[in-house]
């Protein structure tokens, strides 16, 4: 059950990123233009405390704040790549950190208590993958990366964030549960039991069950009404040779929606 | 207009006699023995009066792979054909990739492929590279074309077949005023007579197929309504020769918020020279912006380089809404058959072009009889039945991996996988969409929501922190 909920959890991710990914641009670019002053650009990302739902990627600006950091072990050298930054030099700070050997993660330098830190190697490859977004670099031949996530074990995952959102899922399925079991009683007679054999209460249950789980917020109900949309779209735009058929002149530019 | 009498396969009404009963009885769909209003059905055109003492003319407004191929056809099967093309030294912007197939298809000879691109390396948004093409076989490549090599060879080719190779830039169409009158091309002719500023001329066909591109004035006239489009931009740059072994075969991808918010930015080989380009529906004013991103992210292995030439050109998205009206029909990149994802569209316009000439040919026995509406129509239903599998596949992939940095690192993982090197390819060079191992699309499956899940998990935990 939690595995589905996580499923269905980064599919939530992978599509609301793509609605907010045009606010983000705007604010993203000028982060990127090289010999910009970049002490211009603050950070002010919020989080909503430990818990995995991040409104915050809509509001997130990407920003340079040299000095704090959240990550246990960082390498001296990155301040003063950072500090270095300042000045408006056309060459962008490079990535470095003293795990990240030969475009891998040395894995043994993640060992904490004689026990393999997987929270580490995940918050460390998130870093280097913020920084590249926020300074892209060459991909050399001479320094390939060969970094692949899938070597970070599955229960890893679950353990960092998907538990949290499936605690609060499971809790609001709970509380819902027991209240529309007291009121469907009340109104109704049915207890419990009797709720369970009854065709419409296990379909109102199953609704509600979907519901809870893929409307969790107020935006989720436009995004999965544009995924709808955008899944038909290029279906309606190969299909309106024929529906013209019959019209006359039919309807020119159909085409507007972009995706 | 001219009423057209049939009998009808059941028999249910017994037409009127009129002068075109040929005697042929066909099976067709039951039709109405009213006078026939265009574009109502599907109406053979075997019952088209016959085209007396000549053959039917079409003109292929357009000369690039989809016109110089519909010609090609048309003139094969005996039909009058003429070629209008604006510039017949036109070196146009262009990825200049064509799959396997095309060479088997189309017959073009070897030495029209400058480079064959056996090895693939798609590079995501952390750099992470993937190389593609261990699963080729030995014969199997990917061919890079000079577009004016090839639009050249396949008009020349039509010509030698017996196509009219008319030097002009159409203006304007005159529609035509009944059913079986033709249409009227006005278009400016350049010859050696007329120099640079040309002649106005006009010139009679029945059918007309309009290749002229993403800007098609052929489509503006027939009112097939507009598309979105990308912009592709692209440099082409020269680099140092030891710079240019590494590119021998090979031509790479990269995908990124920074290259495109949509699509991809690659570096494909050509002649003696590297072409480094990137594209965008969304974001068309940013293109520059993406350009210098994507020419950074290729830094060392262009490095040196010059850059001798600088295009963009746009891209359709997806088909115009109406392909097609009366005896006009859209083939190529004027009707919008681009697929997602790669932005393939050479060998789609040049099979496209192929079909429509095959419907006209067919349609009108060789040229004797007029070509209806619904003998073109024909060409779409068999173009839509054909394709659709293949354009909606790479739709769904450029939904789901083209949408945001984590799937397109989810994209590039999944990139390392064997299978989908094959599928990929398979699909690719062949055009097929060829239903795998069920066991193995399943893992696939699997495989491809885990690497979403990972990797829309580092994203949120991109987000809880700053660098």
């Amino acid at each position: 059950m939690a595995s589905s909920i996580a499923i269905t959890a980064s599919l939530q991710r992978a599509c609301s990123p793509h609605h907010v990914t045009k606010k983000q641009q705007p604010q993203a670019r000028p982060a990127r233009s090289m010999g910009t002053k970049q002490e211009t650009h603050v950070v002010a990302l919020e989080t909503e405390g430990p818990k995995g739902l991040n409104i915050a990627e809509q509001e997130a600006k990407f920003g340079f704040n040299a000095g704090s950091s959240t990550t246990t072990s960082r390498d001296a050298k990155d301040d003063d790549e950072a500090g270095s930054g300042l000045d408006t030099e056309p060459s962008a700070p490079k990535f470095s950190d003293e795990r990240w050997k030969n475009g891998t993660w040395d894995l043994n330098m993640f060992v904490r208590d004689g026990k393999m830190d997987w929270d580490g190697v995940i918050v460390a490859e998130a870093r280097r993958r913020k920084f590249l977004e926020m300074y892209p670099e060459s991909a050399t031949n001479q320094e390939p990366v060969l970094f692949r996530s899938s070597i970070i074990p599955w229960w890893a995952w679950m353990m960092r964030s998907h538990l949290q959102e499936a605690e609060l899922i499971n809790g609001r399925a709970a509380m819902v549960g027991f209240f529309m079991a007291y009121l469907v009683d009340a109104l109704t007679g049915l207890d419990v039991v009797g709720q369970t054999g009854n065709l419409i209460c296990k379909a109102g249950l199953l609704v509600t069950v979907m519901g809870v789980i893929f409307f969790r917020r107020a935006q989720d109900f436009d995004s999965l009404r544009k995924l709808a949309d955008e899944a038909t779209l290029y279906d309606k735009q190969w299909q309106s040779s024929w529906q013209d058929q019959d019209a006359g002149d039919g309807d020119s530019g159909r085409g507007g929606k972009k995706i | 207009m001219a009423s057209i009498s049939l009998k009808t396969f059941v028999g249910l009404r017994q037409s009127s006699s009129d002068t075109y009963n040929s005697g042929h009885v066909f099976p067709v769909k039951h039709l109405p023995a009213q006078p026939a209003s265009r574009g109502l059905r599907i109406v053979a055109g075997k019952f088209s009066p016959k085209v007396t003492g000549r053959n039917l003319r079409v003109a292929v407004v357009g000369g690039g792979p989809a016109g110089g191929s519909a010609a090609e056809t048309l003139a094969k099967g005996g039909i009058e054909t003429f070629l209008i093309e604006r510039k017949l030294d036109n070196c146009k912007p262009c990825g200049g990739a064509i799959p396997l197939c095309m060479v088997g298809e189309f017959d073009l000879p070897l030495d029209i492929i400058d480079r064959r691109v056996t090895k693939m390396k798609m590079i995501s948004p952390s750099n992470v590279a993937v190389d593609i093409g261990q699963t080729l076989k030995p014969h199997e490549y990917i061919g890079m074309v000079r577009r004016e090599v090839l639009d050249s060879y396949l008009r020349e080719r039509a010509s030698a077949s017996g196509a009219t190779v008319i030097n002009g830039l159409f203006l304007k169409m005159d529609a035509p005023k009944g059913a079986t009158a033709p249409y009227v091309l006005h278009y400016t002719g350049y010859d050696s007579k007329t120099g640079g500023v040309g002649e106005r001329r006009t010139l009679e066909v029945d059918a007309v197929i309009g290749a002229d591109g993403a800007n098609s004035r052929v489509a503006k006239f027939i009112g097939a309504g507009d598309y979105d489009y990308a912009i592709a931009f692209q440099e082409r740059i020269k680099i140092p020769d030891d710079k240019m072994v590494y590119y021998e075969n090979l031509a790479e991808m990269y995908v990124g918020d920074d290259v495109s918010p949509d699509f991809y930015g690659w570096v494909f080989p050509k002649c003696d020279h590297v072409a480094v380009g990137t594209g965008t529906v969304t974001h068309k004013s940013d293109i520059k912006k993406f350009q210098l991103a994507t020419r950074l992210r290729a830094k060392e292995k262009i490095l040196g380089g010059k850059i001798i030439r600088v295009e963009a050109h746009p891209i359709p998205e997806h088909p115009r809404p109406r392909r097609l009206a009366g005896r006009v029909a859209l083939v190529g990149d004027a009707a919008g058959y681009v697929t997602k994802c790669s932005g393939e569209g050479i060998y789609f316009a040049a099979k496209s072009g192929r079909m429509c000439a095959e419907a006209i040919v067919e349609g009108s026995e060789n040229g004797k009889r007029m070509v209806d509406e619904g003998d073109l129509r024909k060409y779409l239903e068999k173009w839509d039945k054909t394709y659709w599998p293949t354009y909606k596949v790479l739709d769904v992939l450029q939904k789901v991996f083209y949408r945001s940095n984590p799937a397109r690192e989810a994209f590039v993982e999944m990139c390392a996988d064997e299978y989908v090197q094959k599928m990929t390819f398979d699909s690719y060079l062949y055009k097929k969409v060829v239903p795998g191992n069920p066991l193995e699309d399943l893992k696939l499956a699997v495989n491809t929501i885990g690497s979403l899940v990972r990797a829309n998990a580092l994203r949120r935990e991109m987000d809880k922190m700053s660098v």
